[in-house]
């Protein structure tokens, strides 16, 4: 007879690692080394990535004991992981952000859309349009580029898709101000990806 | 709220799909899309965009870097030694 094995909880194993299983912590960093490493990429870069994610599972295992579920293990751990992120980012030589404010859209002198339907539909397609390694590195380089004030609330709530809340907490944001930025950083993504498409804007 | 411009329709876009509108923010803006393919055009690529980004940008853990971690772990006593 085959008996299911059942899965402990996320919230199980930190207690167990808390104290003191270390078998407990292998199989939380099992669990979570993957998106903790694509998390790192969209705020930092593939070269920095491996580093956040040393510094993030250090940081996890210093604080277990501090771990209050009050909110899920997954969010918390989010939260340390997003914190080791901007602090390793900050480490760096700040680049001047290049706004992307060329990339939002054209209103004629009536508030109406600029460009043709077709025109502003076009961005839509930018994945069946583009070849995909040149789409992904553009991609990078574009979210990279974005001021990192819309850059983090955008990656964490669009990318990971973190509730406004939990953005807001990550960020010592306000919901309304995590919204706002989100917003505005997915139309100067949006006109990212037409200016690749060959479209202005 | 009777007439709305592509441009209000851009700004409230976001509360718009999420339905964080007023319900008669959201009736005049449902008639000014109805009307405009600009603004129908718009919003499939807006809503294309995070899609796009998310899937393109969704990076796996590389073998080298997974090993990395895995001895950087072990090194600060985190893991069981032996094989991972």
């Amino acid at each position: 007879m085959v008996v299911p094995t059942v899965e402990p909880s996320d919230e199980a194993l930190a207690a167990r690692a808390a104290a003191g299983d270390d078998r407990a912590f292998e199989q939380i960093v099992e669990r979570y080394e993957g998106r903790i490493f694509r998390l790192a990429c969209r705020l930092t870069s593939d070269t920095d990535a491996p580093d956040v994610l040393q510094e993030t599972f250090l940081q996890v295992h210093r604080h277990l004991s501090s771990f209050r579920h009050e909110s899920q293990f997954g969010t918390w751990l989010y939260r340390i992981a997003t914190n080791a992120a901007l602090m390793h980012r900050r480490a760096r030589a700040r680049r001047a952000a290049e706004p992307l404010d060329a990339f939002l859209p054209r209103f004629d002198a009536q508030g109406g859309h600029a460009a043709t339907p077709a025109e502003l539909q076009l961005p839509a397609r930018a994945d069946e349009l583009l070849d995909q390694q040149a789409l992904a590195a553009r991609a990078r380089e574009a979210i990279q580029r974005l001021p990192e004030s819309y850059r983090d609330p955008f990656v964490l709530r669009d990318l990971e898709e973190m509730s406004t809340a939990d953005v807001a907490h990550a960020l010592s944001l306000e919901p309304a101000t995590v919204r706002q930025r989100v917003h505005r950083a997915r139309l100067m993504l949006r006109g990212y990806l037409s200016d690749l498409v060959g479209v202005k804007p | 709220m009777s007439e709305i411009a592509c441009v209000s329709g851009v700004d409230l876009l976001m509360d718009y799909l999420e339905g964080a509108l007023a319900a008669d923010v959201r009736a005049a803006l449902d008639a000014h899309v109805a009307g405009c393919e600009r603004c129908v055009a718009f919003i499939e690529s807006y809503r294309a965009t995070p899609r796009i980004l998310k899937q393109v940008t969704a990076a796996s853990l590389p073998a080298d870097v997974q090993q990395s971690l895995r001895t950087f772990l072990r090194s600060q006593g985190l893991v069981p030694p032996g094989d991972w």
